[in-house]
């Protein structure tokens, strides 16, 4: 169906470089999600391969098509890329009716009257708008107009949709429930999706790869577990995930190779990175809390505790050293008092301090290889 | 829904978008045609004055016609009749200029302070009357003076207030100085009331409240805090009202001509009259480098002094309304008074003159319809038939509308293309120059606007032939002298229309044509419409602009009634100038209406 194929693709605005030698490839029938802080360059990237910019450098193929390549001076128009768009404002037409914006497109495309009718018939009763189709954009409910920007995506039956920040102007009740709708469109159509959001939970719950992005660059490129699991740098690992991880800068202690520390902690990693400086990166829920002072691992004072639903963040500290933990919403820890605390060594994460990218250990790697 | 795929066409193009896309195309071609009729013919008009030309072998015998000189110039600034020509009509224009804008700013100002800052009753209504003498033609209010005060010493019949008073006005009140200032004044105030309220309305009532809690009193207040932030707005609503003063040709010309008082504008008029285009050339060119010089200084005042006393803070702005008290029904008295007086009233008088059979005799005896029903008869303005009856004034209609409408139209639809490069294409030098270039028109005073395009279409140049004397010359200048104004229009439409709607017809394949036919043009509908009545108003009232190009075959209203005015015929031109300050005063109540309703509608369809 279509893959799209984008080869080295740069684009600058003056000085500023929006996109930076971007290379990606996105199969056919994927949720690719593109995700970012703002100015990272993924709404350009989207518009890209809109054809609604147009990029300095590089190449972009939509399925066997080539739509855009700077060397071979090729350019299509969007119109003519076979994809479907809907804009984070909607971008409804606000003089047509619901279904005159729907129809717009197939007018485009000529479609004769009678299948053109049955399409929007169809499309409308499938996004739930069947009553609607004569309202103005105006008339309907924000989550309405959301559901007419999909409808105006559908009719037009394109083999790519493009969506930017779609959910980021409907409350967050409402975005839920347009996740799901959005996911079951998009795999009964097949179409292959390319989602920009700045909303990580959304990148995380929609997406089958999730790309990174800053300063225009790809960081990396990985299904959401993943993502989650091995942020391959520091910058990834802070950016993903809701408390965020805790970052602790160690040293490697004199003689015993997997053991680092700082002034207040020591942490041993059970494996040997090999270097004089690192960054641990250990999510909140990677973190062992145990009141019998018995237990491994060293103690840190409470100093915050914050319940939050089905879970409880707790804030610690040892020394000038903090960090927050994730436990259970049946906790009896207080502000003030002493705990153990341990790292799970299997699930934490190993940076470079130099370089601030992932070391892998060798029992990842070999877990990984088989 | 079926997996189907959308059939993927194979359109494509080898070509540079730059070169593909209509809007470049388009503005390209714009970029030319403006260049051609905005700084071509004011190159034309420099390289004019010269150059000596056929005529001036009447003038000089050195001349030869085709040749450079700086004759023109050196007659008109150091020659025996440069006095005549240049100096005494340029002090006559920084007279009247400076007089009217003294008066205009005052009134403007005081009334602008009642209707924004006082409790006044009846804003709503005295809001319009206020700006009534700036909708009707401005030689309206020139030819209601003359119905007061006419002096029979420069010929024809007693004006109003010989009638009543027994006694000649003195010529000083009739003609000169004192009435074409007191005119201009009344013309324009609106102009400089519209501004200042504008200032006004910005002012934070905080800010005088402070001054009060510190203890200082009204009269304090309004010294050293409010008078203060709005001075840079009032030195820059001075300097435009007088930048359009001294524009001015059909009032002063009406008013000082049977004197022989002249101001620059009116010299340009009189020496083409005689046939001294060279001449006339170079007073244009004085006029508009005037024009110039003061929208120059008025946008120093406003660009960089006003930033400094920015008042609009965003947060807690507040404009209290200071209680008049027992003043209250007094001043309203006052406002309404005024209102009348030079708003209703000049158009009252026009009407009663217009039904008089011998002018300046009142009484009923004297009253007829001849001036507007009857046919010809000798013995009565040379035969000329009433309105109704004659085909001069029903052709001149006829064209009236004919120019009015078709030039709001282009000028519209233009202007909206323009804004559209300019607002979407807001990176692109080339977009900021047509911007620019469609602004100049602005800058250029009607009447030597006019003077321009008189020495630009007079000879066919390559494919394009003469134009001088037709109708499509009309609608040129008319449609050119609009662009700055529908311009302005149109990028407030457009940039209202969010790029998004466009973005999302062009992935859904609409090429650029159907996105400006589907989606900008009917979003900009409401807007283009406004501001297409306010152009059908402006040509329909312009005179001073098209006087020059004027030929027995397009004349217009404004014309003919200039004309009979010019010949002493007043019923007829009284007759004449009425309708068009009805015509334009219908538009301007449609306009009103368009305003409050449809627009007000389809605002709130859009957001």
């Amino acid at each position: 169906m279509a893959k799209i194929t984008v080869r080295n693709l740069t684009k600058r605005y003056g000085d500023m470089v929006a996109l930076d030698d971007v290379s990606l490839e996105i199969d056919s029938g994927e949720f690719l999600v593109l995700l970012g802080p703002s100015g990272c360059g993924k709404t350009t990237l989207l518009r890209c391969l809109a054809g609604l910019e147009t990029p300095d450098e590089g190449e972009i193929r939509i399925g066997d098509d080539i739509v855009f390549s700077s060397e071979r001076k090729i350019e299509v128009a969007p119109g003519k890329r076979g994809l479907g768009m809907v804009f984070q404002s909607y971008a409804l037409w606000p003089h047509m009716t619901v279904r005159d914006n729907l129809k717009f497109g197939l007018d485009v495309l000529k479609i004769a009257k009678k299948p053109s009718d049955e399409r929007l018939d169809r499309v409308l009763e499938d996004v739930g708008l069947g009553a609607l189709g004569a309202r103005y954009p105006s008339e309907l409910s924000g989550g309405q107009q959301q559901r007419v920007a999909l409808a105006r995506l559908l009719a037009t039956q394109p083999q790519v949709f493009l969506m930017d920040e779609p959910l980021s102007n409907l409350d967050a009740r409402l975005r839920m429930d347009m996740r799901v709708e959005l996911k079951r469109f998009q795999a009964e159509t097949g179409a292959t999706t390319v989602y920009v959001t700045h909303d990580q939970t959304e990148a995380m719950t929609m997406s089958t790869r999730v790309v990174v992005m800053k300063d225009g660059r790809i960081l990396q490129i990985s299904p959401p577990q993943q993502l989650y699991r091995q942020p391959e740098s520091t910058f990834v690992a802070d950016f993903i995930g809701m408390p965020r991880i805790n970052l602790i800068e160690l040293a490697a202690d004199k003689g015993r190779a997997t053991s680092y520390s700082n002034t207040d902690i020591s942490i041993d990693l059970g494996w040997d990175p090999g270097l004089e400086r690192v960054i641990v990166g250990a999510r909140p829920e990677d973190i062992n809390l145990s009141e019998d002072r018995a237990a491994p691992g060293e103690d840190y004072e409470v100093g915050a505790v914050l319940p939050n639903g089905p879970e409880t963040i707790v804030q610690l500290s040892r020394g000038v050293t903090s960090v927050l933990a994730r436990v259970g919403h049946d906790t009896s820890l207080l502000p003030g008092q002493m705990v153990r605390l341990s790292y799970r060594s299997e699930a934490i994460n190993v940076y470079d301090a130099r370089t601030r990218s992932l070391v892998t250990s060798p029992v990842a790697e070999v877990a990984a290889a088989s | 829904m079926s997996g189907q795929a959308a059939p993927l066409a194979r359109g494509r193009f080898q070509v540079s978008r730059l070169w593909a896309d209509p809007v470049n195309l388009l503005m390209l071609i714009l970029l030319v045609v403006l260049a051609y009729l905005v700084l071509w013919p004011f190159v034309q008009l420099v390289i004019h004055s010269f150059t000596w030309a056929e005529g001036d072998r009447r003038v000089s015998r050195d001349a030869v016609p085709g040749a450079f000189t700086w004759f023109h110039w050196l007659q008109a600034t150091t020659g025996p009749i440069s006095g005549k020509m240049l100096y005494g009509p340029l002090v006559n224009t920084l007279k009247t200029g400076i007089a009217a804008t003294i008066i205009a700013l005052l009134a403007g100002g005081v009334l602008a302070w009642c209707v924004v800052r006082s409790d006044m009753p009846g804003k709503r209504w005295l809001q319009p009357m206020l700006t009534l003498p700036y909708i009707v033609p401005s030689f309206a209010i020139a030819l209601a003076w003359e119905a007061v005060f006419r002096s029979p010493k420069v010929g024809g019949q007693p004006g109003l207030y010989e009638s009543f008073l027994g006694a000649a006005p003195p010529e000083w009140l009739s003609y000169g100085t004192v009435p074409i200032s007191i005119t201009l004044a009344m013309h324009y105030f609106p102009f400089a009331y519209l501004l200042v309220s504008g200032a006004l309305a910005t002012i934070d009532s905080q800010m005088e409240e402070g001054a009060l809690i510190a203890g200082a009193g009204r009269l304090m207040i309004l010294r050293r805090i409010t008078f203060p932030v709005v001075a840079p707005a009032f030195a820059a609503a001075f300097i435009l009202t007088f930048g359009k003063t001294i524009g001015q040709f059909a009032l002063p010309f009406l008013l000082g001509a049977p004197t022989q008082f002249h101001t620059v504008a009116t010299m340009v008029y009189a020496n083409l009259a005689l046939g001294l285009d060279s001449m006339a050339f170079v007073l244009a060119i004085i006029l508009i480098a005037m024009s110039l010089v003061s929208i120059w200084m008025a946008n120093r005042f406003v660009g960089k002094k006003s930033r400094r006393f920015e008042t609009i803070s965003g947060k807690g702005f507040r404009n209290r309304v200071i209680p008049l008290g027992a003043w209250k029904w007094p001043v309203f008295a006052g406002v309404a008074l005024f209102a009348f007086t030079v708003g209703v009233l000049p158009l009252i008088l026009l009407g009663v003159q217009s039904v008089m059979l011998i002018d300046g005799f009142y009484g009923l005896e004297n009253l007829t319809w001849h001036f507007w029903t009857g046919t010809s008869n000798p013995d009565i303005a040379f035969g000329e038939p009433g309105v109704l009856h004659n085909s001069l004034i029903l052709g001149a209609a006829w064209n009236t509308i004919r120019l009015a409408f078709i030039s709001a139209v282009i000028a519209s639809v233009v202007g909206l293309v323009i804004a559209y490069i300019v607002v979407r294409r807001d990176n692109n030098p080339l977009a900021r120059a047509l911007d620019q270039l469609a602004f100049i028109p602005f800058l250029f005073p009607t009447i030597a606007f006019g003077a321009m395009y008189l020495t630009l279409f007079a000879e066919p140049v390559g494919p394009i032939p003469a134009l001088y004397g037709t109708f499509t010359l009309l609608v040129l200048i008319s449609v050119v002298s609009r662009l700055p104004y529908s311009v302005k229009t149109g990028m407030t439409a457009v940039t209202q229309i969010g790029r998004e709607l466009e973005e999302a017809a062009e992935v859904a394949g609409a090429g650029w044509g159907m996105r400006f036919r589907r989606i900008v043009m009917p979003l900009a509908g409401p807007g283009v419409l406004s501001g297409m009545m306010v152009s059908f108003v402006g040509v329909m009232r312009e005179l001073s602009l098209i006087i020059l190009l004027i030929t027995p075959s397009t004349r217009v209203l404004m014309t003919v009634g200039f004309g009979y005015a010019e010949e002493g015929m007043t019923q007829l031109s009284n007759a004449l100038v009425l309708i068009v300050a009805v015509l334009t005063i219908i538009g301007e109540l449609i306009l009103w209406w368009i305003g409050k309703g449809r627009i007000a509608r389809l605002r709130e369809k859009q957001t």
